[in-house]
C-alpha cells in the first residue's frame, strides 16, 4: 500500500480512496438499516392485522434502500476515479 | 397488454317461488359475482336464509370439528356422487359422532385413572426403602407414629437419650423416617425431629407392603396406557375409513350452505326477488339461457348500462394467457388492478424474470434452481405452489441467457480472461474473451461480460435498462390516462416526463460534446418541466429528483449480482486451496473441501432466490408501478363452488 514517499502519518492516495469508499458504503448502509428497521416493524405490525398489506409493506420498507445504492455508486465512482 | 375481463352488470328478477331454482342454476354456472344488497329507502329488504340453513350449518360445524379432531387434510380426491353422499350423510355422521365421542370419553376416563395411579405411586415412593406394611402405621392407643422426611441426619442415639421405648426405621439415603414412640414421650421427640427439619408425610390409606403395592400399580399403569393406545389406534383407523366421506360431505354441505344463505345478500319484496351482480360479458348469454331454462322463462334477466363511476366497483377478473397467468400472483401480492386500468401482468412477465436473470446471471445456479422448481412443480400438487414455481422457472430461463452472456458457472468464469496481470484461464478451454470496444471509465467491453471487471460499464447499462423500464411505465400510464381523461392530460402528466428525460439526455450529450445541442436540450428540459407543472401542479416539479433516484436505483442490478459472484468466488477459493494445498497430493482436507463447496454453494443458491427475487420485485413494485399503477380492484368472486370431491 505505502510507497515510501507518502507513507507516514497519513495513508497514501490509494488507501485514502479505499477508506473513502468504505465510509460511503458503511454510513449509507447504516442509514438504510436504521430507516428500514422502523418501517419494517410497522409494516409487520400492519400485516398482522391484514395480510393483504404485504405488497404495500414491502414497498414502504425497501424505499430507504435507495440510500445505500447511492452510497454504492459513490464508492464505485471514488474507486474508479 | 391486456385489460381485465370485460364485465356486464346483470340483474335477475323473479317471483319468490322460483328463487330456489334460480339460485341453484346460478350456483352451478359459477360465473355470477353477486353484489351484496344494502337495505335503503327503496322498500326492498334482504330475505331470510332458506329453511334448511340452520340444519346445514349445524352439520357443517359438526363435520368440520370432527375433521379437525381427526386431523384430516385435503388429499387426492375420490369423486363421489352428491346424492349418494347426501343420502348417507345423516346416518354416517351420527354414527361417526357417536363412535368418536364414546372413544374420546373412555380415553379421558382412562387418562384420569392414569393420573390417579401416578399420584398413588408418588405417595408410596418415600416408604419404599422402609418397606413396612401400611397396616402397622395406625390403630395404636399408646403409640405415636411419626412418618416423614428429615433434612439433617438422624442418629438412633439422639432418640435413645430421650426415651428407650421406641422403634426407628430410617433410610439415610432418602432421609425417610418412620418412628414409633410412646405417646408420653411424643412431644419431646417431636421437638427433636423438628430441629432436624422434619416434614410429615401422609400415610397411604390402604394396607400392604410398599414394594408390592408399587409393582401392582405399575402393572396397572401399563395396562391403562395400552388401552389408551389401542383406543387412539381405533380413532386413527376411523380417520382412514371416513376421510373420503368427511371431505365429500364437507363439500356438499358447504355448497348447500352457500345456496341457503344467498337470500341474505339479495333484495326482496313481499313476493319478488332481485339478484344484482356482475358476469364476464362473454358469459352473459350463458347466464341468461341457464336461468331461463331452470325457471322455464319465468325469471327476467337483463343487463344494465355501466355508469362511469360504477366502473370502479366492477369486480376484476384477469384476462391473461396461460403462460402469463402465474404473474397474476405477483400482481395480487401488490394489489389487483382496477377494472379501468391496464393489467400489467404481461409487462412484468417479461421485465421481472429479465431483471432477475440480469442480477443472477449464472448458468450453474440457474440449472440447480430450475431443476428444483420443476421437481417441486411436478411433486407438489398444490395450486398455490404451482404458479410460484412457474415464475421461478421463467426467472431461471433468463438467468441461463445472462449466464451465457456473462460466461459464469457457480462463480467460475467460463471464458479465459486477459488482463494486465496476465491470463486467467476459464472453465471451458478455448473460449477466449473477446474485447469488443472501449467503454466507460477506461474499461473494455468484452464478450463474455466479466461483471467484476467492468463495474462502471455495468452500472451504466443497469441504469439504461432502468430508464427503458421506467419509460415503459410512463407509456402504460399514458395509455391509462388517455383512455379516461383524454390525450391532453396524458401528454401533460406522463408525456412531460419523457420530454424531460429527452431534454436531459440532449443537454448531457451537448455538454460533453461541447456543441450547441446543450442549449437545445436545456430548452426541451424547461418545456418538459412547464408541461409537468401544468399537468400535475406544483407537486410535479417537486417530484423531479425522484426520477434520478428511480433510475439510479437500478444500479442494484449489478450491485446484488456482484455480491453473489463474490460469495461464490470465495467459496471456490476456499474449497480449491484446501484440495490442493501444495498442488501435489489430495489429502484429508479434500473431504472438508467438498463439504465447504456444497454448503457454500447451497447457501448461495438459497440467497440466489431471495436476493435477486426481492430486488427484481422491488424494481417492479416501487419504480415501475410507481409510474402508472393504482391497483385496488375488487376480486371477481363468482357465486359457486369448484368441486373436488363430489359431482352431480
Amino acid at each position: 500500500m505505502t510507497d515510501g514517499a507518502t507513507a507516514g502519518l497519513f495513508l497514501d492516495a490509494a488507501g485514502m480512496k479505499a477508506l473513502g469508499a468504505a465510509i460511503a458504503i458503511a454510513t449509507t448502509g447504516y442509514a438504510s438499516a436504521i430507516a428500514e428497521r422502523e418501517i419494517g416493524t410497522a409494516a409487520i405490525g400492519a400485516m398482522a392485522e391484514n395480510e393483504g398489506l404485504f405488497g404495500k409493506g414491502l414497498i414502504l420498507t425497501v424505499i430507504p434502500e435507495t440510500i445505500v445504492i447511492f452510497g454504492l455508486v459513490v464508492a464505485l465512482l471514488i474507486n474508479s476515479a | 397488454m391486456s385489460r381485465p375481463k370485460e364485465m356486464t352488470r346483470a340483474v335477475i328478477v323473479g317471483h319468490k317461488s322460483i328463487l330456489k331454482e334460480t339460485i341453484d342454476a346460478l350456483h352451478d354456472t359459477n360465473l355470477f359475482h353477486v353484489e351484496d344488497f344494502v337495505e335503503d329507502e327503496s322498500g326492498f329488504k334482504i330475505s331470510k336464509p332458506f329453511k334448511n340453513a340452520e340444519e346445514v350449518s349445524k352439520k357443517l360445524v359438526k363435520i368440520r370439528s370432527i375433521a379437525n379432531y381427526l386431523g384430516i387434510d385435503s388429499k387426492k380426491p375420490v369423486v363421489q356422487k352428491t346424492d349418494s353422499v347426501l343420502r348417507e350423510l345423516d346416518s354416517k355422521l351420527d354414527e361417526l359422532d357417536r363412535t368418536i365421542s364414546t372413544k374420546t370419553e373412555s380415553i379421558s376416563q382412562l387418562e384420569n385413572e392414569l393420573k390417579d395411579l401416578e399420584s398413588q405411586k408418588r405417595e408410596i415412593l418415600p416408604y419404599l426403602s422402609i418397606n413396612l406394611d401400611f397396616e402397622y402405621y395406625r390403630g395404636y392407643e399408646n403409640l405415636r407414629v411419626f412418618a416423614g422426611t428429615v433434612k439433617g441426619s438422624l442418629e438412633a442415639s439422639q432418640i435413645s437419650s430421650i426415651t428407650q421405648a421406641y422403634e426407628l426405621y430410617y433410610d439415610p439415603q432418602s432421609k425417610a423416617v418412620v418412628l414409633f414412640v410412646a405417646k408420653s414421650d411424643a412431644d419431646k421427640v417431636y421437638e427433636l425431629l423438628q430441629g432436624l427439619g422434619f416434614k410429615e408425610l401422609r400415610v397411604p390409606e390402604r394396607g400392604g407392603v410398599p414394594s408390592e403395592l408399587l409393582r401392582f400399580i405399575e402393572q396397572k399403569e401399563a395396562e391403562v396406557t395400552r388401552r389408551i393406545e389401542s383406543l387412539k389406534g381405533e380413532i386413527e383407523s376411523l380417520k382412514a375409513r371416513y376421510a373420503d366421506f368427511i371431505l365429500a360431505s364437507d363439500e356438499v354441505l358447504s355448497i348447500e350452505n352457500q345456496k341457503a344463505e344467498l337470500p341474505l345478500r339479495i333484495a326482496t319484496s313481499a313476493n319478488a326477488f332481485i339478484i344484482d351482480g356482475w358476469t364476464p360479458t362473454e358469459d352473459y348469454d350463458r347466464i341468461v339461457s341457464v336461468v331461463n331454462s331452470a325457471t322455464k322463462g319465468k325469471a327476467y334477466v337483463t343487463s344494465l348500462e355501466i355508469h362511469h363511476e360504477e366502473e370502479d366497483h366492477a369486480p376484476v377478473e384477469y384476462n391473461n394467457s396461460k403462460v402469463v397467468a402465474p404473474m397474476q400472483q405477483v400482481m395480487d401480492l401488490y394489489s389487483r388492478p382496477k377494472y379501468t386500468e391496464i393489467d400489467p401482468s404481461s409487462a412484468i412477465f417479461i421485465t421481472f424474470p429479465l431483471i432477475y436473470g440480469m442480477i443472477l446471471g449464472d448458468i450453474g445456479y440457474a440449472l440447480i434452481l430450475g431443476v428444483l422448481a420443476l421437481a417441486i412443480r411436478t411433486l407438489v400438487k398444490s395450486d398455490a405452489v404451482k404458479p410460484l414455481m412457474d415464475i421461478l422457472i421463467y426467472c431461471q430461463i433468463w438467468s441461463i441467457i445472462f449466464g451465457v452472456i456473462y460466461g459464469e458457472f457457480l462463480g467460475f468464469s467460463l471464458a479465459s480472461l486477459h488482463t494486465v496481470h496476465g491470463v486467467t484461464p476459464g472453465l471451458i478451454p478455448g473460449w477466449e474473451t473477446i474485447t469488443l470496444f472501449e467503454s466507460i471509465g477506461g474499461e473494455e467491453f468484452t464478450f463474455p461480460i466479466h461483471r467484476s471487471h467492468m463495474v462502471m460499464t455495468m452500472i451504466g447499462l443497469s441504469v439504461f435498462v432502468g430508464l427503458l423500464h421506467l419509460n415503459l411505465g410512463f407509456l402504460l400510464g399514458f395509455s391509462n390516462i388517455a383512455r379516461h381523461h383524454g390525450m391532453k392530460h396524458a401528454v401533460l402528466e406522463k408525456g412531460s416526463w419523457m420530454i424531460i428525460e429527452l431534454g436531459a439526455i440532449l443537454a448531457a450529450i451537448g455538454y460533453f460534446g461541447g456543441s450547441a445541442l446543450m442549449y437545445i436540450g436545456a430548452g426541451v428540459l424547461v418545456l418538459g418541466i412547464v408541461m409537468l407543472t401544468m399537468g400535475e401542479g406544483i407537486k410535479g416539479p417537486i417530484e423531479l429528483p425522484s426520477l434520478m433516484g428511480n433510475a439510479l436505483s437500478y444500479a442494484r442490478i449489478i450491485a446484488v449480482g456482484l455480491s453473489s459472484i463474490y460469495i461464490a468466488g470465495t467459496v471456490n477459493d476456499i474449497a480449491f486451496s484446501m484440495i490442493w494445498p501444495d498442488h501435489s497430493q489430495i489429502g484429508f482436507a479434500a473431504v472438508a473441501a467438498i463439504i465447504v463447496f456444497i454448503l457454500g454453494h447451497g447457501l448461495n443458491t438459497v440467497l440466489s432466490i431471495i436476493a435477486p427475487g426481492l430486488h427484481a420485485l422491488r424494481l417492479q413494485y416501487v419504480e415501475f408501478f410507481g409510474k402508472f399503477y393504482e391497483g385496488g380492484g375488487k376480486k371477481f368472486n363468482p357465486f359457486g363452488y369448484i368441486r373436488k370431491y363430489t359431482e352431480e
